[in-house]
């Protein structure tokens, strides 16, 4: 079966809503996800979300060992341009990619102006495992009290985004995506702290 | 009888609409308060008439969704009916008066009286999305003074209203503050409903379709509203007043002459919630 270019991008958007109104929220994407049917180096729900976001209008980035054919074939199937690190609206991180290339694209990244502070990126990053858990908890607009999950992205991500962040309405917004279709997103609003588990 | 317009796209609008009206609704979540520009594409109804928070429901809406669109309250009133017609017609979902039954519920100068819940959307149409636009009318301006959260203008306006009339002398879209960062507009709802935005547990989106700004406040974020200590906010107070038709206190309610005896009454402002509060008296009643 087809992906529905109107109706799954639809409800794929609406999940992009409710995780990133209330971060902390897990959704699942693969009822979408199983319907892509083309066959490249990135996850199916990366599509979806490229597809949910992307056209002709907007930049990306791609940070991967396969950059190329990612990149070829976003702009194929969107329309939107690639380009640098520090100036795509959406920036793709693909599981190949390093910690250290996680950390340069999280410092690179453009985090918009006091004046536009829209005009920053969002960070598509794709993980292991994105689930419930005690490792990270997660405060901030969008949520009660506090939330809990875990993520399996390793490297020094969370101080070097709390530093990017550090002067709010600035920043840049994260959404993570596991091999298991869940998404998670932590907007620039959300503090993280490392939980120390006695 | 029901026609679905098959000539157009599922909600009306193209793909491309939508995406760009979507990438704006999530900058807006992530930027609590903040106006973020947006094309606004042209409507089938006029600007001024609910365009931007149509605009956010179509881009919202699924074959799923359950509708409800109030105008003042009022499920039945001349802009919410053909609001819904629009929706109903391009997309064939179904569409609810009751406040607990909508997954979106598109509101023209209201809050429901029935709590929303954290399954639901609530969209607000704005008129005016700028709170500083009274005394500066320069846009580049007011965004400076955004960027800057320079809001002296914003306290002055009410310090201005409370020496010349005693009090804050706004009735409704009463400036609040968003997460302590942005002053917003929380659009022409009654200062009664301001409390409702603050830690709400549906997400609130507002969209200004001839003004070209969406913006939002997401589940669980602090919106106070703009208040000095000696003069606190005061929501419109309808002590010791209940509704005539349905008996209800402590809610948003009309003042209203009855012509014959000139005498003035009061009833609810939110229909669906009067209905549903005789509707169950009925029910008690005849059991």
């Amino acid at each position: 079966m087809q992906l529905d270019l109107v109706h799954d991008v639809q409800s794929a958007y609406r999940m992009l809503i409710d995780s990133m109104s209330r971060p902390g929220m897990i959704s699942n994407l693969s009822e979408e996800a199983r319907k892509v049917d083309f066959q490249t180096e990135c996850s199916n729900s990366l599509i979806v979300i490229a597809l949910t976001l992307l056209d002709t209008e907007v930049t990306f980035k791609v940070i991967s060992e396969h950059e190329a054919e990612v990149t070829q074939f976003i702009n194929q199937l969107t329309y939107a341009k690639s380009t640098t690190a520090d100036q795509a609206d959406y920036i793709f991180i693909l599981q190949d990619a390093t910690d250290e290339q996680l950390q340069k694209t999280i410092q690179m990244a453009k985090h918009g102006d006091l004046v536009n502070p829209q005009e920053s990126a969002t960070l598509i990053i794709e993980v292991d495992e994105v689930t419930a858990g005690r490792e990270l908890m997660l405060r901030g607009p969008g949520i009660r009290t506090e939330e809990y999950v875990h993520i399996s992205a390793t490297g020094d991500w969370i101080d070097l985004r709390a530093e990017k962040n550090g002067d709010f309405p600035l920043g840049i917004d994260l959404l993570f995506i596991d091999l298991n279709h869940n998404l998670l997103a932590i907007p620039r609003t959300t503090q993280v702290m490392k939980q120390v588990i006695k | 009888m029901m026609t679905t317009a098959t000539a157009y796209n599922f909600a009306f609008f193209d793909e491309g609409s939508k995406r760009e009206i979507r990438r704006a609704t999530l900058k807006a979540i992530s930027i609590p308060g903040y106006q973020v520009p947006f094309a606004s594409r042209e409507m089938p109804i006029a600007r001024g008439w609910g365009t931007g928070g149509l605009q956010l429901t179509l881009s919202l809406v699924g074959k799923n969704d359950t509708m409800k669109v109030i105008d003042q309250g009022a499920d039945e009133s001349v802009n919410a009916v053909n609001i819904k017609k629009l929706i109903e017609n391009t997309t064939g979902i179904g569409k609810t008066d009751e406040t607990s039954e909508a997954t979106i519920i598109q509101s023209r100068h209201r809050i429901p009286e029935v709590p929303l819940t954290k399954g639901q959307i609530l969209v607000l149409q704005v008129p005016l999305p700028e709170p500083l636009r009274a005394f500066e009318a320069s846009e580049l301006e007011t965004k400076k003074l955004h960027a800057e959260k320079e809001y002296s203008g914003a306290w002055l306006m009410l310090f201005e209203q409370i020496m010349k009339y005693g009090n804050m002398a706004t009735d409704a879209d009463h400036p609040v503050m968003v997460e302590n960062r942005y002053v917003m507009a929380p659009s022409p709802i009654p200062r009664f409903d301001n409390p409702k935005m603050n830690h709400s547990d549906a997400l609130i989106l507002l969209g200004a379709g001839r003004e070209k700004k969406v913006y939002a406040v997401p589940p669980y974020t602090r919106v106070v509203s703009l208040a000095f200590q000696d003069h606190p906010f005061e929501p419109e107070s309808f002590e010791g007043e209940s509704c005539k038709v349905c008996g209800a206190n402590s809610v948003f309610m009309d003042e209203l002459v009855e012509e014959e005896s000139g005498e003035t009454y009061y009833q609810c402002n939110d229909t669906s919630y009067c209905i549903e509060r005789l509707n169950q008296a009925q029910e008690e009643g005849a059991l």
